[in-house]
C-alpha cells in the first residue's frame, strides 16, 4: 500500500452553470479514446468497433450515440470513442473490447469537454464558432473541428439545442472563459 | 431652446421627448431623430469647422456620407470623435460637442487659417516646411496636427466593450431599401436563408424619405408591411445598424453592428459587433448617394443636398430652412422643391443648370432656367445665392442635386471597375462582380422606384435559382417611374471664390486644376496630392465632381480618368470593433501547466513561454531577488534533489507497424533498432539540411513510441509529422496523435532522484539502476495504482528521470513528489534554474536551434546517419555546409571571472577591429552558474573545437560591452557524464 495517494482534478471538474436561455456544464467521468484503423486492416478494425459498441463507426464529419458512448468519426483513419469513465484506464477499456484490431491512444486528459444546452445555445456559439451551426447544416450528431478564440474546438452537436465543446485541458479555463464572455455578451 | 423647425408628419414620435446638448446647450427631440434632424429641428445650422481652413460648417446630408457635421459624442472615457451626426441616433442625455476649433464653436480662433487660405493650398506643407530638415517632426508636424484635423481622443481606456461573430446565409442582402426589401420578399418566401442588413436604424431606405407610393400604399407604410412579414421568418434574419463594409474571398461579407450606441449606456452588452458572414451569394441593394455642384462658397451651413433636405422634411418632420431655393442639374432635384412647398415651407427658387422646361409644378417657386449658383453670403450660415445672371436671392437654405451616384463600393472589393453611364452621369458597377454577388436598384443604376423594386426581386429570383430554389413568380410591388433625367455639371465656372468638392479635406477646384498643373493627374496621385476622398467619408460625395474636372483639365472623358479603388471598409470601423473583446489577457489563451495551483500556492513567479505560464522561479522568503532563488534551486537540485513541471514538451503518440521506420525517415539518426523500453534522442533536419527540432523518443512496444519534442515547436513537428505521413510516405501504417496535454511531465533530478521516486512507484516496478538505467523507459504505476510513464533522461547532467501521469493527477503529483522528497531537501525549480543547468550540461536549446545552425555547428554532425535517408539528410552534405571553418558549439567562461557574459556578444579575435569582417561567432546563451561561481556560456565560433584554451573577446556594441573570454569545452559539469549513469 502506497504511503501516498494522487487526487483526481480535471480543470474545469465540478463545473455546472445556468445562465438565462442557457446552461454550461463540464460532464463528470468525460472519458475520450482515440482508435486510429490500421493500414490494410480498416475492414478488421471497423468491423471489431461495430461489435464493440452496437454501431457502426460512422462517416468523417459524423457521430453516433450507442448507449452512453459516442462514436465520433475524426478522419478516414481515425475515430473518439467518448463516454463516462470514472478510473484512468479508459484506453485500457477500449482497447479490450477492439482485440488489439486498432491502435488505441487515451485522450481523456488532453480534452476538456464542455456541454452548452438550451434554446440560446446557438446565439451563443454565433459569437465563437466560426462554422454554420444551423440545423440544415449541422444536424444532431454532426461534427466539426475548428477555432474559438484561437483554440482548437471539437463540436458536436448532441441535441437539437444541445453541443458538446472539446478543446485542449491546458487552455481549459480560457475556453471556458471564452464560452462565458459569449454567453454574457448575447442580448 | 424650441423646436422651431418641426413640420408636421415623419417618423419620429412626437409623444416622447428627448432632451440632449449639443456644446452645453439644451435641446430637444424625439425618438426616430438622428443628432442631426434633431440639430436641425432646434435650428442649430453650425455645426462644427472645416478640416484646414476652419470655415465654419453645418450639415450637408442625411445619411453616412456627411463630410461636415462630425461631432464628440458622450463625455469621459466613453467619449468618440469624429461621429457622424447624420447618423447618431438621438437618445435621452445624448451629450454632443463640436470639434476642431479653438476657442468656441462660433468664435473659432484658428479660423484665421481661412484668410491665408492663398499660402495654404494643396500640397502647401510638402513645399513649404523644406528647412531645415529636423524641424519637421518636432516643429512642423506637431503644430499641423494641432491646428487641423479633426476632434480628439479622450487619451483613456475605452471602457466600453465590443465582440465578434460569425453568420452564414444562403442570401446576403446588402440594404433594405426598396430594391433590397423587395429582393427578401422575394429570397424569403422563397425559403432561403436570408440576412438583410441596413445600416440605418430604420428600414425602408429612401422609402422613408419620399412621398411615392408602393402597391398603392405609401412607400414607408409599403416598407413597413414588408418587414413585418420578414419578421414572422424564421429563415430571414433582419439587422439593422448594421453597415456591410466589406467583401472578401468566398463570398464572406465584413459588417458592424452598433449594438448599443443610440442607447445613453451599453448596459455591460457589447457595443458593437464586428460580425464575418459567409453568404452562399449577395445582392447589393446600398442604394445611390447625392453629388453636390461645386460653386463659390458652397460650404456655407444651409447649403445641403437636395434629396437630404427631402429626407428632414418627410422623415424627421424637420426643415432645414424657411426660405429656400433648389440648384439642380437633373430632374430629381425638382422632388425636394415640391415637397418641400406641399409641406408649406417657401421655395423661392429652382436653379436648373439645363435650359429645359419645368419637371413638375412647384407652387410659388420661380423656375429659373440654364442658370447656375455662382457665390453665396453668410459666414455661420447661409443668406443669400447670386446667380451668374448676378440677381441674389435671399434664402437660408440651398439645397443642391449634382445627380446620383450609385452606391457601389463593395463591388470592386475584389479589383471590380467600375464603368461610365453617360445617361445617368455617374459610375455603374462592371461585370467583374465578387464572385456571388448581384446588383439591385440604385446601386446598379436603376434609379426609378418602379426599377428598383423589380430589379430587387429579379436579382434575388436569380441568385436563389441557383442554389436550388424554387423562383417566384409573383409580379414586383407596383410603383412610378419617377422622372430621373440628369445632365453632367459638376462645377461652375463662373465662380470667382473658392467652390468646394471635397468639403472634410478642404478640397476645391483650384486645388485640382493646381494638381493637374504640378503633374499629380493620375486621380491616385490626386487623392494623395490633395488629400481628396480620405478620411470617414471616403469621399463619397467628392470623388465623381473631382474627377471630372481633372478629365476636364487633362482633356480626356471621365472613364478615360478613372476612379481611385474603393476598398473596405465602406465606412469607419472602430479600433474597438476590429479588437473585439481580444484585449487584456484575452488578447490570447492561456495554457496552464498541470501543477499551476501548486505552483502559484508556493511562490513561483511565472513567465509565458508561448500560450503557456510556466514557473520561472520559487522564492523562498528572504532571498533578495530572482538570482537568489535560482542559484539555490540549481544548488539543491546538484546536490541532493529538484523537481520541476516539464509537461510544455511536446508529446505525440506514434503507433503502427512502421512506427519505427517512419521515425528513421524523420529523424536524422537512426531509430530503426530502438529497443523496446528505451529511449533515445533525435535530431531533426529541415529539408535543406539545417537542424528543426530536436527531442527524445521512448519504445513503448514494438508498434509504439512516445515522442517528445520541444514545447515551441510542438505543433509545428506534429503538422510536419501529419504531412510526412499523408503525403510523403502514405504507404506506411503510421498513426499520429498529440498527447501533450494529456499527461502531466515531471522532471526528477540530482542524486536523490531515485531515492525519491521509490518512495511512490509502485514496488512491483524495480528503478534500479540495473532494471532501469540511463536511456530506460516504461509504463509504470505510482501511488498505489495510478498509471504512469517513467523515463530515464536528462537535461540537466544529473541523475534524472521524467515521470508522467494522466494531467488530470498533475497538480497532486506535484504535492506527492514534494511530500516525498521533504527527507531529501527537494526543491521545486523553474525554467530559469533549468536553463541554468543544461547550460552547464552543454545541452543545446532554442537559442543554439535557431533555423540557421546545422549538426555539424551543434557538434552534433556524426548523428546524422549515411546508412539510411531521412528528412534533409541529403542536403545536409553540401560543401557549403560542410567547410573547414564552420562554427561550432562551444562553451565559454570569461578571462576574468568576475566578469558578466553578454548573450548575442559577437566573438572578435584579439587585436581585430570590432566589425562584420572580423566576426568570428557569436554568444548563444549565458548564465551565472552558481556551482562554477562565474558566469558561463555556450556560442558559436568559427572552428571552435580546435580552438580550446584561446582567449577572444565578446564584444556586444548593443549593450555596450566588451569581455576577454576562453574557449572551453560546452561540458562545465561532469563532461563524461558519470552522474547520468548512476
Amino acid at each position: 500500500m502506497s504511503d501516498y495517494h494522487l487526487i483526481s482534478a480535471p480543470p474545469l471538474a465540478l463545473y455546472d452553470q445556468s445562465f438565462e436561455g442557457v446552461s454550461l456544464i463540464a460532464p463528470a467521468d468525460f472519458a475520450v479514446v482515440s482508435i486510429a484503423l490500421p493500414l490494410g486492416g480498416e475492414a478488421a478494425a471497423l468491423k471489431a468497433i461495430k461489435s464493440a459498441f452496437g454501431k457502426a463507426l460512422p462517416d468523417v464529419g459524423k457521430s453516433v450515440l450507442s448507449k452512453s458512448v459516442r462514436l465520433v468519426r475524426m478522419s478516414l483513419d481515425q475515430g473518439f470513442v467518448i463516454f463516462s469513465h470514472a478510473t484512468p484506464d479508459a484506453e485500457s477499456f477500449v482497447a479490450k473490447k477492439l482485440k488489439d484490431a486498432a491502435y488505441t491512444t487515451d485522450q481523456t486528459d488532453v480534452w476538456t469537454g464542455l456541454i452548452l444546452s438550451g434554446p440560446k445555445a446557438r446565439t451563443v456559439l454565433e459569437r465563437i464558432c466560426p462554422i454554420d451551426l444551423h440545423g440544415q447544416a449541422f444536424a444532431v450528431n454532426d461534427t466539426a473541428r475548428t477555432t474559438m478564440e484561437h483554440l482548437g474546438t471539437l463540436i458536436i452537436r448532441t441535441g437539437d439545442d444541445e453541443f458538446l465543446l472539446m478543446s485542449a485541458s491546458s487552455s481549459a479555463h480560457s475556453f471556458l472563459h471564452a464560452i462565458e464572455i459569449s454567453i454574457r455578451n448575447i442580448a | 431652446m424650441t423646436q422651431a423647425n418641426r413640420l408636421k408628419g415623419g417618423q419620429i414620435d412626437r409623444d416622447t421627448t428627448l432632451n440632449f446638448t449639443f456644446n452645453g446647450r439644451n435641446m430637444q427631440g424625439h425618438p426616430g431623430d438622428t443628432l442631426a434632424s434633431a440639430l436641425l429641428a432646434n435650428g442649430q445650422r453650425l455645426v462644427g469647422r472645416s478640416f484646414k481652413y476652419h470655415r465654419p460648417r453645418g450639415i450637408l446630408t442625411a445619411g453616412s456620407e456627411e463630410p461636415n457635421a462630425l461631432v464628440q459624442l458622450r463625455t469621459g472615457a466613453h467619449l468618440e470623435p469624429n461621429t457622424r451626426a447624420t447618423m447618431a441616433e438621438l437618445y435621452d442625455g445624448l451629450t454632443a460637442t463640436s470639434q476642431n476649433h479653438r476657442g468656441s464653436l462660433e468664435f473659432d480662433l484658428m479660423a484665421v487659417a481661412d484668410l491665408l487660405s492663398p499660402f495654404l493650398s494643396a500640397g502647401f506643407y510638402y513645399k513649404t516646411f523644406m528647412w531645415p530638415k529636423s524641424f519637421w517632426e518636432k516643429v512642423y508636424e506637431p503644430a499641423i496636427r494641432k491646428s487641423a484635423g479633426l476632434g480628439s481622443l479622450s487619451m483613456l481606456e475605452d471602457p466600453d466593450i465590443y465582440d465578434k461573430g460569425f453568420l452564414h446565409c444562403d442570401l446576403l442582402i446588402i440594404g433594405a431599401g426598396p430594391a433590397g426589401l423587395s429582393a427578401a420578399l422575394t429570397a424569403g418566401r422563397a425559403g432561403a436563408r436570408v440576412i438583410l442588413a441596413d445600416e440605418d436604424f430604420a428600414t425602408g431606405g429612401r422609402l422613408n424619405a419620399e412621398t411615392m407610393d408602393v402597391d398603392g400604399m405609401a412607400g414607408a407604410d409599403w416598407a413597413a408591411q414588408v418587414v413585418a412579414e420578414l419578421n414572422t421568418m424564421d429563415n430571414v434574419h433582419l439587422m439593422t445598424r448594421t453597415t456591410v463594409y466589406g467583401a472578401y474571398d468566398h463570398g464572406i461579407y465584413g459588417a458592424l453592428e452598433r449594438c448599443t450606441d443610440h442607447l445613453a449606456t451599453s448596459g455591460g452588452k457589447p457595443r458593437q459587433i464586428l460580425w464575418r458572414i459567409y453568404s452562399r451569394r449577395a445582392v447589393l441593394a446600398a442604394g445611390a448617394t447625392e453629388r453636390p455642384i461645386a460653386f463659390g462658397n458652397n460650404d456655407r451651413p444651409g447649403i445641403m443636398l437636395a434629396g437630404a433636405v427631402r429626407t428632414y422634411v418627410n422623415r424627421f418632420g424637420v426643415t432645414p430652412g424657411h426660405e429656400l431655393a433648389v440648384f439642380t442639374n437633373n430632374d430629381d432635384g425638382w422632388r425636394s422643391a415640391a415637397d418641400l412647398a406641399a409641406k408649406g415651407v417657401s421655395v423661392k427658387a429652382i436653379i436648373d443648370t439645363r435650359d429645359a422646361p419645368a419637371v413638375m409644378d412647384v407652387p410659388g417657386a420661380r423656375h429659373i432656367r440654364n442658370a447656375a449658383v455662382v457665390n453665396t453670403v453668410g459666414r455661420k450660415g447661409l443668406r443669400s445665392i447670386t446667380l451668374t445672371d448676378d440677381q441674389v436671392i435671399d434664402v437660408d437654405c440651398l439645397a443642391v442635386s449634382g445627380g446620383w451616384s450609385p452606391n457601389l463600393h463593395l463591388t470592386c472589393h475584389q479589383r471590380g471597375r467600375p464603368v461610365w453611364d453617360e445617361g445617368l452621369c455617374a459610375f455603374v458597377p462592371g461585370r467583374d462582380l465578387p464572385p456571388g454577388m448581384a446588383v439591385a436598384g440604385a446601386a446598379n443604376g436603376a434609379m426609378t422606384l418602379a426599377t428598383a423594386l423589380s430589379e430587387g426581386r429579379d436579382m434575388a429570383n436569380a441568385q436563389i435559382k441557383e442554389l436550388g430554389f424554387k423562383a417566384s413568380r409573383k409580379a414586383a410591388p407596383k410603383a412610378e417611374d419617377e422622372p430621373q433625367e440628369c445632365a453632367a455639371f459638376w462645377h461652375v465656372r463662373q465662380s470667382k471664390s473658392r467652390a468646394w468638392l471635397d468639403l472634410q479635406n478642404d478640397v476645391t477646384v483650384k486645388d485640382v486644376k493646381q494638381s493637374y498643373r504640378e503633374g499629380f493627374r493620375s486621380v491616385e496621385h490626386l487623392k494623395r496630392y490633395t488629400t481628396l476622398g480620405m478620411a470617414t467619408d471616403q469621399g463619397k460625395t467628392a470623388n465623381i465632381p473631382a474627377l471630372a474636372i481633372m478629365a476636364e483639365c487633362t482633356g480626356k472623358s471621365i472613364p478615360e480618368t478613372g476612379t481611385t479603388i474603393f476598398r473596405p471598409p465602406y465606412t469607419p470601423i472602430p479600433l474597438g470593433a476590429l479588437g473585439g473583446r481580444a484585449r487584456g489577457k484575452d488578447f490570447r489563451p492561456t495554457r496552464l501547466t498541470p501543477s499551476h495551483e501548486w505552483a502559484k500556492n508556493n511562490g513561483a513567479t511565472f513567465v509565458e513561454v508561448g500560450n503557456w505560464l510556466r514557473a520561472q522561479w520559487f522564492a523562498r522568503p528572504g532571498e533578495q531577488g530572482w538570482r537568489d532563488s535560482v542559484d539555490r534551486e540549481v544548488v539543491m537540485t546538484r546536490r541532493s534533489v529538484g523537481i520541476c513541471d516539464v509537461t510544455t514538451l511536446g508529446k505525440i503518440d506514434i503507433q503502427g507497424r512502421d512506427a519505427a521506420e517512419f521515425l528513421n525517415k524523420v529523424y536524422a539518426n537512426a531509430f530503426g533498432k530502438l529497443a523496446v523500453g528505451k529511449v533515445r534522442y533525435g535530431l531533426m533536419l529541415r529539408e535543406d539540411g539545417i537542424c528543426y527540432d530536436d527531442g527524445t523518443a521512448a519504445r513503448l512496444s514494438d508498434n509504439h513510441f512516445v515522442m517528445t519534442t520541444t514545447t515551441a515547436n510542438a505543433v509545428l513537428v506534429f503538422r510536419r509529422l501529419e504531412f510526412a505521413r499523408q503525403c510523403l510516405w502514405p504507404d506506411m501504417d503510421v498513426h499520429l496523435i498529440s498527447t501533450t496535454d494529456g499527461w502531466a511531465q515531471f522532471a526528477v533530478a540530482g542524486p536523490n532522484a531515485r531515492n525519491l521516486l521509490r518512495k511512490i512507484v509502485d514496488a512491483n516496478h524495480d528503478i534500479s539502476n540495473e532494471a532501469f538505467p540511463f536511456m530506460a523507459c516504461g509504463e509504470i504505476s505510482v501511488c498505489g495504482g495510478t498509471p504512469a510513464r517513467l523515463f530515464r533522461i536528462s537535461f540537466s547532467g544529473e541523475l534524472a528521470y521524467e515521470v508522467a501521469v494522466p494531467a488530470r493527477y498533475g497538480n497532486a503529483m506535484m504535492g506527492v513528489l514534494m511530500q516525498a522528497g521533504k527527507e531529501f531537501d527537494a526543491v521545486p525549480y523553474g525554467t530559469e534554474a533549468l536553463g541554468v543547468m543544461r547550460i552547464e550540461k552543454g545541452h543545446a536549446a532554442g537559442n543554439e536551434l535557431n533555423g540557421q545552425t546545422t549538426a555539424l555547428n551543434l557538434g552534433l554532425g556524426g548523428m546524422v546517419s549515411k546508412k539510411k535517408d531521412s528528412i534533409g539528410s541529403i542536403l545536409s552534405e553540401r560543401p557549403e555546409m560542410n567547410r573547414e571553418d564552420a562554427i561550432r558549439l562551444v562553451g565559454f567562461q570569461p578571462v576574468n571571472k568576475a566578469d558578466k557574459l553578454t548573450a548575442g556578444a559577437h566573438f572578435i579575435n584579439r587585436g581585430d577591429a570590432a566589425n562584420m569582417a572580423n566576426d568570428q561567432g557569436w554568444m548563444t546563451s549565458v548564465a551565472y552558474s552558481p556551482n562554477l561561481g562565474h558566469s558561463i556560456g555556450l556560442g558559436f565560433i568559427k572552428q571552435g573545437h580546435t580552438r580550446k584554451g584561446e582567449i577572444v573577446r565578446a564584444v556586444s556594441p548593443i549593450h555596450g560591452t566588451e569581455v576577454e573570454v576562453e574557449i572551453v569545452p560546452a561540458h562545465f559539469i561532469d563532461p563524461e557524464g558519470e552522474r547520468l549513469r548512476v
